[in-house]
């Protein structure tokens, strides 16, 4: 037990739960605008993964931004595609979500084998880059806490610390911009909005399109970052997890962020449990995200049910 | 020729896909700084035609003017720019954001790119002031009376500058006092150059506020006459093209025993908050025991706790000589507790399921139509047919999704299904709310029949006529609280049920348990 | 210009889409493939080339029409379940328990099998069940956990307790013959899961359509607040709902194991089929009787997908785009406006009383009546 707290609570445990973190909250970011203004976007994995793979591609021949912009554009096309089928041609949403997903696990597969001349698994034939490290090392030269901020914040990626200014910046354009009262109105009662002369679906469209660029960083980071290079169905359900976060965050920038955390730091976990306690078995492990996913929306279910003026996330079909 | 009238609108044609000509050479002529009157039954075309004039929909033909200049319409954003401003019967509001951000929503005042919500406040503010529309800015819209609402509404226009304001039916949800105080601003925004569009078609209303009148009628002018010279009696010939008169005839029926003992009931509402606060009353055999209320206060969660619906929190609720406190919807509509609900397509259908189903929804729980949970569909078909020639539905089939009927013949499967089954309790809420005279005719009709076979019945309606026409006692409901209770409601006045409805008055409690 | 049918406006817009999307793929395989020729001979022939591969296809058939009905149930209840897939494994881990034990030894292990499958799937569909009854949580997301929880539980269960010890291996012994279901056509995988499927086609579209409870879950998918206040149990039928639903996923994880393509428990033998049964779904409109035809013809493009993979350079993968795009395509009613528009008089089902509230603009219900999505 004392070896598992002496591991949790080092700057070095604090690195990784950050760097798990920032894909989950990413995506979930992305999640958050979108179903602000009405439209769940479950294709969150399907977008990770897209985005991951051109990356990967992309940088392989260019440098390490144009393949993070091209990432992002692949993720912003998907969140278009997914508007115009959606707003404009009327398919539910959810399935137009699952649509992409399908797309996208087989479409990523199916293009890494021509990248790669072949090869169904891994892009490790594609020299791709990776985002550069942000070094802190004058961290380091504090007396006394020095060296653990160092190892807990020096050497994040440029876009961890870019996602730290998102958050900031998402809440910002929600609540302090006339786009984000826009959005919000359009997703908590569209009629209001679209007799002010606001069109819902271009707000709808905005929140996807941006919802795809989001999750798109999020697989970039995974792809240039948390690992070097492709590999097939990398995101294992973070999408989803994000999806979960949305919801655990009770739709709020702050506290998507919150929740995402609290998921990053519990993969985080999943990884350095196998070295402490070889005799937890690895699949038990590696269920711990989704587990916790399980139990945190079965609570902030109960709770938001308890407190109920704000209505709970979901498919309305169904509730 | 005199100074061009604020608005003319000319030879407006509009066919529907469906093939329905809603609006047939349609001309209107509106003098600026007045109240124009529009009055007319449901599918007289006059919501077609105000959507034609706020560009929600187009004109196969016709032309319309603003200040003698003719102008294209192509959407409300052209409307709003061209200075039209439309309050819906439905408000148009977001519940959780303030009023001020209700109202600048879409024209935003920013300082760069940022909301600049203190100066949204005191636009808001001062524009409030202006018109004679207090409401408070910086509250939550979700939380203020509907009275408040609506002036929010009226306010939304007004800050963009809206010259024509067109009201369509804006005092369905108010009382009586809160429909003097929306008159009082109406002149004050006349006095102030605007001109004001009255959709309505409550009568009196009509003749106490507006200048001009036109009255329609199946997609056509019938009638353009000065309100000095106007009479409610010719009104109604020219709405309905025929003499009518809703008038019950109170004919003598015996009142047997208590059906229905409520004690002491109180019962929350979705949020959670108290909405039913400690009532008691009964109601018997053939009788119609009316509730008054202001939309909110109680009337709609005191339904579903008789329903079932929702559960009281406190209180006893017995039917007949059982105690049904707390009993589900199912076991309540076994023991002879039927609704025909407030929000008929929401709640009281299921529009994409066929007729037979929606007819039947109800009783798939007991033979016949069902043996050991086996549908009988012949028995189930057999059943709806026999209903929907008895209510005189039109519809080729049964089967057919109930969406492919009309709003007034979708009523009438919500009342054939509710009353088929010769209810001892019947629960109406807002019955005839938004469908026209003829069917309403049919409603009280039905509920009429239902009371002299016996049933009792509790009816809640925002249209204070109806209730002093249809209940035999009549209650009030304020806050939750019963205020007031009327034994005999042929000498009351709207006016009388309006002080207690606003709970400026009270009876004492003697009086009141008298009486309910 | 006479008037369509409904059924037959569906059937033209689900053909469109099904030669859109191959449309496409042929584009993309000219594009990419260095041997088109053979490509698209075995993408659209191959199923048909031996009895063998007929065979494949019509075991595929099987276990698609079992995931499209575990989905159209709840789908037709306006669920957005998808936990088909975890069923699957733990309903197969069931059966495969029974399957190694000494029932195996004896044909009773089918029967036995099916229900222990059916039971533990129904089982692992009743928890997002009372979950999304009882608190409401979203299902969508609660049922994808519980997949990823099924998966890692049952790959850890068979590397640990089921495989041979010590061996470490992601897969048990073979099941005795006696455990494994007996094919109807020698020397092809048409089995008994066949029968099994069109079984539970008939059960469930008699379930749907002509009992009581089928009743209720269809009245919950049209509008859940008219069968709450026509005394319906709407949470009760959620989670009955799920559970069934649960049960066919079990179900389908039993053919798999005990199925003759498998006879043993095998880490990711589902092969994410059931996804494809939200496919099979949707295609069929989540009509039980239709589902079988729409996982005949999609299974068919399948097995031509897996055989291009084999005998070409285009990877079996490329049929995620064939997914997805007859997916978009027949979950767009709009897309198809203007078919419908080009049917003379054909009236809108809403503009039939111009003076009722119209969706447009005008704001729905009063205030507490929150837009529902």
């Amino acid at each position: 037990m004392t070896e598992l707290l002496t591991t949790i609570i080092s700057a070095t445990f604090f690195f990784a739960v950050i760097r798990t973190t920032v894909p989950l909250l990413l995506a979930a970011l992305g999640g958050l605008l979108a179903e602000l203004s009405g439209a769940l976007n479950v294709a969150l994995e399907g977008m990770m993964l897209s985005a991951a793979l051109t990356a990967v591609i992309v940088s392989a021949s260019y440098p390490w931004w144009i393949g993070l912009l091209a990432g992002v554009l692949a993720g912003m096309a998907l969140g278009a595609v997914m508007a115009l089928f959606h707003l404009r041609f009327g398919a539910d949403v959810v399935l137009v979500g699952f649509a992409i997903n399908l797309m996208a696990a087989g479409g990523t597969v199916f293009i890494l084998a021509q990248a790669t001349g072949g090869d169904r698994g891994t892009s490790l034939a594609l020299p791709s880059k990776s985002i550069p490290r942000l070094s802190l090392s004058w961290l380091g030269a504090i007396p006394g806490v020095g060296g653990t901020l160092e190892a807990a914040l020096s050497g994040h990626s440029y876009l961890t610390w870019a996602t730290v200014i998102l958050v900031a910046g998402i809440w910002f354009m929600l609540y302090q911009t006339a786009t984000g009262l826009r959005l919000r109105a359009v997703g908590e009662y569209a009629p209001a909005a679209a007799a002010a002369g606001i069109s819902p679906d271009q707000m709808r469209a905005l929140g996807l399109i941006l919802s795809g660029a989001l999750a798109a960083l999020g697989g970039v980071q995974l792809a240039m970052f948390n690992y070097i290079g492709f590999t097939r169905d990398m995101t294992a359900g973070r999408g989803f997890i994000a999806l979960g976060a949305v919801l655990l965050g009770a739709r709020r920038p702050g506290g998507v962020a919150i929740a995402a955390l609290l998921f990053g730091a519990f993969e985080a976990l999943a990884i350095v449990l196998p070295a402490l306690y070889t005799s937890i078995p690895g699949e038990l492990i590696h269920s711990i995200p989704f587990v916790v996913t399980l139990v945190a929306l079965v609570i902030y279910a109960r709770r938001a049910q308890l407190l109920t003026r704000r209505r709970v996330a979901g498919v309305e079909g169904a509730t | 020729m005199d100074a061009p009238f604020a608005l003319e609108m000319r030879d407006i044609s509009k066919r529907y896909p469906g093939g329905t000509l809603a609006n047939a050479d349609v001309s209107l002529d509106v003098a600026a700084a007045g109240v124009h009157a529009i009055v007319g039954e449901n599918g007289a075309g006059k919501s077609t035609l105000m959507k034609i004039l706020y560009g929600i929909e187009q004109p196969d033909s016709g032309a319309i003017l603003l200040d003698g200049t003719p102008v294209q319409i192509s959407s409300p954003a052209r409307a709003i720019a061209l200075g039209i401003g439309m309050v819906f019967q439905h408000f148009s509001l977001v519940p959780s954001l303030s009023v001020a951000e209700n109202v600048v929503l879409g024209a935003e005042p920013r300082r760069g790119l940022v909301l600049d919500l203190p100066a949204a406040l005191r636009s808001v503010g001062e524009l409030a002031e202006r018109f004679g529309l207090p409401v408070d800015p910086a509250a939550t819209v979700g939380t203020i009376p509907v009275g408040q609402q609506q002036r929010v509404e009226i306010l939304k226009a007004l800050y963009r500058n809206a010259q024509i304001l067109i009201l369509d039916e804006p005092t369905a949800v108010l009382t009586p006092q809160e429909v003097a105080e929306l008159f009082t601003a109406i002149r004050g925004l006349v006095a102030r150059g605007r001109t004001v569009l009255f959709i309505a078609h409550k009568l009196p209303e009509v003749l106490a506020i507006s200048d001009a009148i036109t009255v329609m009628r199946g997609g056509r002018v019938v009638g353009n006459l000065r309100t000095a010279d106007a009479t409610a009696e010719e009104l109604t010939r020219l709405m309905v093209g025929r003499d009518v008169s809703l008038q019950v005839a109170r004919t003598s029926h015996a009142v047997g025993p208590v059906v229905c003992a409520i004690e002491g009931v109180s019962a929350n509402n979705s949020a959670q908050l108290p909405a039913v606060n400690d009532v008691s009353f009964v109601v018997r055999s053939g009788e119609i025991l009316g509730i008054a209320a202001v939309e909110g206060n109680g009337q709609s969660e005191l339904l579903e706790v008789l329903s079932g619906l929702r559960q009281p929190t406190a209180g006893r609720i017995t039917l007949g000589a059982e105690d049904v406190t707390g009993w589900s919807v199912r076991h309540l509509r076994q023991a002879g507790v039927a609704s025909i609900p407030e929000d008929r397509l929401a709640r009281g259908l299921a529009a994409e399921a066929t007729i037979a189903e929606n007819m039947v929804a109800e009783r798939i729980d007991r033979p016949p139509l069902v043996n050991r949970g086996i549908l009988d569909w012949s028995a189930i078909r057999r059943a709806a047919t026999e209903l929907v020639n008895a209510y005189g539905v039109r519809t080729s089939s049964v089967q057919v999704p109930v969406d492919t009927l009309s709003g007034g013949n979708m009523q009438k499967v919500v009342i054939a299904r509710e009353l088929s089954s010769q209810p001892k309790l019947l629960l109406a809420a807002q019955p005839t709310r938004g469908i026209d005279i003829g069917a309403t005719e049919f409603v009280w009709q039905s509920l009429i029949q239902a009371r002299n076979r016996g049933a009792a019945i509790i009816l809640t309606s925002a249209d204070l006529t109806e209730l002093l026409a249809l209940a035999d006692r009549i209650i009030v409901l304020s806050k939750g609280r019963l205020v007031a209770a009327f034994p005999d409601p042929a000498n009351l006045t709207p006016e009388d049920l309006g002080t207690y409805m606003l709970g400026a008055r009270e009876q004492p409690a003697a009086e009141r348990a008298m009486a309910s | 210009m006479s008037r369509w049918p409904e059924w037959a406006f569906e059937v033209l817009r689900t053909v469109l889409a099904l030669v859109v999307a191959l449309i496409i793929t042929f584009i993309i395989v000219l594009v990419v493939s260095a041997e088109p020729g053979e490509a698209f001979a075995a993408l659209l022939g191959g199923p048909l080339g031996s009895p063998r591969t007929i065979g494949v296809w019509l075991d595929d058939v099987a276990k698609l029409t079992l995931a499209g009905l575990a989905l159209s149930l709840v789908f037709q209840a306006r669920l957005f379940a998808l936990g088909a897939q975890g069923q699957a494994y733990l309903g197969g881990l069931a059966a495969g328990v029974i399957a190694l034990s000494s029932l195996g030894q004896s044909w009773l292990s089918i029967p036995l099998g099916l229900v222990a499958a059916a039971v533990t799937g129904a089982a692992y569909g009743w928890i997002p069940g009372i979950i999304k009854a009882r608190f409401g949580a979203n299902e969508i997301v609660s049922t994808l956990m519980l997949n990823y929880i099924a998966i890692d539980v049952f790959a850890w269960l068979i590397r640990t307790r089921i495989s041979p010890p010590g061996s470490g291996l992601t897969r048990s012994d073979p099941f005795p013959e006696s455990a494994v279901y007996p094919t109807l056509i020698p020397r092809t995988r048409i089995d008994l899961g066949i029968v099994i499927a069109i079984i539970a086609v008939i059960a469930i579209w008699f379930y749907l359509y002509r009992t009581k409870r089928g009743f209720e879950l269809r009245m919950v998918g049209f509008n859940p607040r008219f069968a709450e206040y026509a005394g319906i149990n709407v949470p009760r039928t959620i989670v009955r709902t799920m559970a069934v639903s649960g049960a066919i996923g079990g179900i389908l994880g039993a053919v798999f194991v005990q199925g003759s393509a498998y006879g043993e428990l095998a880490v990711g033998f589902e092969g994410l089929i059931t996804f494809e049964g939200i496919l099979v779904a949707i295609v069929a409109r989540n009509r039980p009787l239709i589902v079988p035809v729409a996982a005949l013809f999609y299974g068919y493009l399948r097995q031509g997908a897996v055989l291009m993979g084999l005998r070409s350079d285009v990877p079996t993968e490329m049929i995620g785009i064939i997914q997805g795009v007859v997916i978009l395509l027949v979950a767009s009613a709009g897309l198809y406006g203007w078919l419908r528009a080009s049917q003379a008089n054909r009236a809108p089902d809403t503009d039939s009383d111009p003076d009722a509230p119209q969706p447009p603009i005008i704001g729905g219900g009063p205030l507490t009546e929150q837009a529902v999505r």
